[in-house]
């Protein structure tokens, strides 16, 4: 199995990287600014955000800076929106080529997840220029921070695989995706404190949400310069696991009958 | 050439079957106004193939005729492993090369440069073996003086000779051909039945569809017909081909 995934890795890791590649040329072919879209993109949004939220609602983080807690959760959950939505769409873009030849489906929701994966990386540049200018400060638990985003990435990998599989089958999916990404934004603490919210059992739905955690884990380490207890990084990686194990078996699972769907 | 009896392709009782009207159109819609109690007409499932079997062994040229939607290309893509087939089974004695519609995985907004590494990994091919071909192929399909144009500014018969010539590097063991030898224009055309030709005296297996019966009499030297899936007649070219013709009506 092991020595299967390896081979299978350098006979397509040429095409996946072929295919990244593609993918940045493409997204960035006639903009003026390129590659630095990556970088102000997420600057501008936390502006907006926080002129909103921080200066009309009057939202704040007790304790921290509200800008770098912000940042610290869209970062995050920008990845795992962005990269998300493009698995899903992936499969069914890239008919017209698994319909005439032979490749691993499951090339195309990885290579998606791996693309934004690398703007995810270039995004850590304004994540880290607003913890230094707002004081956040550094520790060096930071170097426990690229655990969180191999979790971040497995479960993304994981909702990849599932919806890139659901949607060829209902293709609704794209336009209730994105109206489920929406209400997912909201129940998330990313604008918002989880100690806010009054009721009980919302709160307690709200930590089923790995993403919850995967952000919650980042926090720690970023804002309170605290080691995170040894129950977070288990209920992180647990969750990942899960959810890229159930997701990679259910589109291996579904894989064959693609094509009939053409 | 090698006729050494060595079984490359063995089909054995293929049948593949495509349910149109439910699995193409399957919506959240329709699921509402299925449960409203509105059933939709049970579509019986096309068949595309029904219980085709045949070998090709090493060295074979073998054309396959039959009429639009007699089910060739899907025989193809069987073959090549694109799809599953709903019964039977097919085995391949070595590396296949589908050559079934070029250009597939072009991406237009990139230029013929970038378009061959990303085509070439898409064929399977690795990077070393691009970096030695990129030469032969841009020269092979005489696109110099448009290495760096994007390829939507092409023009369709440029498109095609830069797949063609992309497609053609390898020697593979098995060669499988849709309909792609009418590319580019006519210079352009004896150009690539000539490096076709080459490929299959060099000993490669070749699984050809043409709509040319022409075309296949001049290179096959077997030929299948096909029929609504069936397949009709397997043998010398010339004779099935008559027998297709006569069917015909031509």
């Amino acid at each position: 199995m092991i020595a299967a995934l390896a081979q299978s890795a350098r006979k397509y890791g040429f095409l996946l990287s072929q295919l990244i590649s593609r993918d940045f040329k493409v997204k960035y072919k006639r903009s003026a600014l390129g590659m630095l879209w990556s970088l102000l993109y997420p600057v501008l949004m936390m502006c907006v955000m926080a002129v909103v939220f921080r200066g009309v609602f009057r939202f704040s983080a007790p304790g921290v800076s509200y800008l770098a807690y912000l940042m610290t959760g869209l970062t995050l959950f920008n990845y795992f929106s962005e990269a998300s939505n493009l698995a899903m769409s992936s499969v069914v873009a890239n008919f017209s080529l698994i319909n005439k030849v032979y490749l691993p489906k499951y090339v195309f929701p990885l290579e998606k997840c791996l693309f934004v994966g690398i703007n995810f990386l270039l995004t850590l540049l304004p994540l880290y220029a607003v913890i230094l200018l707002t004081g956040t400060g550094l520790c060096w638990q930071h170097l426990l921070l690229p655990f969180d985003y191999l979790c971040l990435l497995g479960f993304t990998l994981g909702m990849g695989f599932l919806l890139s599989a659901a949607a060829v089958f209902l293709r609704d999916l794209f336009y209730i995706y994105g109206i489920v990404l929406t209400v997912w934004t909201y129940l998330t603490p990313i604008i918002y404190d989880i100690r806010m919210i009054e009721s009980g059992t919302l709160a307690a739905l709200m930590k089923r949400n790995p993403l919850y955690h995967y952000i919650l884990f980042a926090r720690t380490i970023v804002l309170f310069h605290e080691t995170p207890a040894p129950r977070q990084f288990l209920v992180c990686a647990l969750s990942a696991l899960c959810v890229l194990l159930g997701g990679a078996l259910l589109f291996r699972a579904k894989q064959d009958r693609f094509i009939y769907y053409v | 050439m090698e006729y050494d009896g060595t079984v490359m392709v063995e089909a054995d009782g293929l049948s593949m079957r495509f349910n149109l009207g439910v699995e193409k159109s399957f919506s959240l819609k329709q699921w509402f106004v299925e449960l409203g109690g509105a059933r939709r007409k049970k579509q019986p499932p096309f068949e595309a193939l029904r219980n085709v079997s045949f070998t090709v062994r090493r060295g074979e040229v073998v054309g396959l005729v039959g009429a639009n939607g007699a089910g060739k290309s899907t025989l193809l893509k069987l073959v090549a492993g694109v799809m599953k087939p709903s019964e039977g089974s097919v085995r391949c004695g070595g590396s296949v090369c589908p050559m079934i519609e070029l250009g597939a995985g072009f991406d237009p907004q990139l230029s013929a440069r970038e378009n061959i590494y990303l085509n070439g990994a898409i064929m399977g091919y690795s990077r070393a073996f691009l970096d030695s071909r990129f030469d032969d192929i841009v020269a092979f399909a005489e696109l110099w003086d448009f290495l760096e144009v994007p390829v939507q500014n092409y023009s369709s018969g440029m498109v095609a000779r830069l797949a063609f010539s992309i497609a053609t590097q390898t020697e593979p063991e098995i060669l499988i051909v849709d309909e792609i030898l009418s590319v580019g224009d006519a210079a352009f055309q004896a150009k690539s039945e000539e490096k076709m030709l080459s490929l299959m005296r060099g000993g490669t297996t070749v699984l050809f569809v043409s709509h040319s019966v022409e075309q296949i009499r001049k290179l096959c030297s077997r030929a299948l017909w096909l029929e609504h899936g069936v397949l009709r007649e397997d043998g010398d070219c010339e004779t099935v081909c008559a027998h297709y013709l006569a069917a015909s009506g031509l």
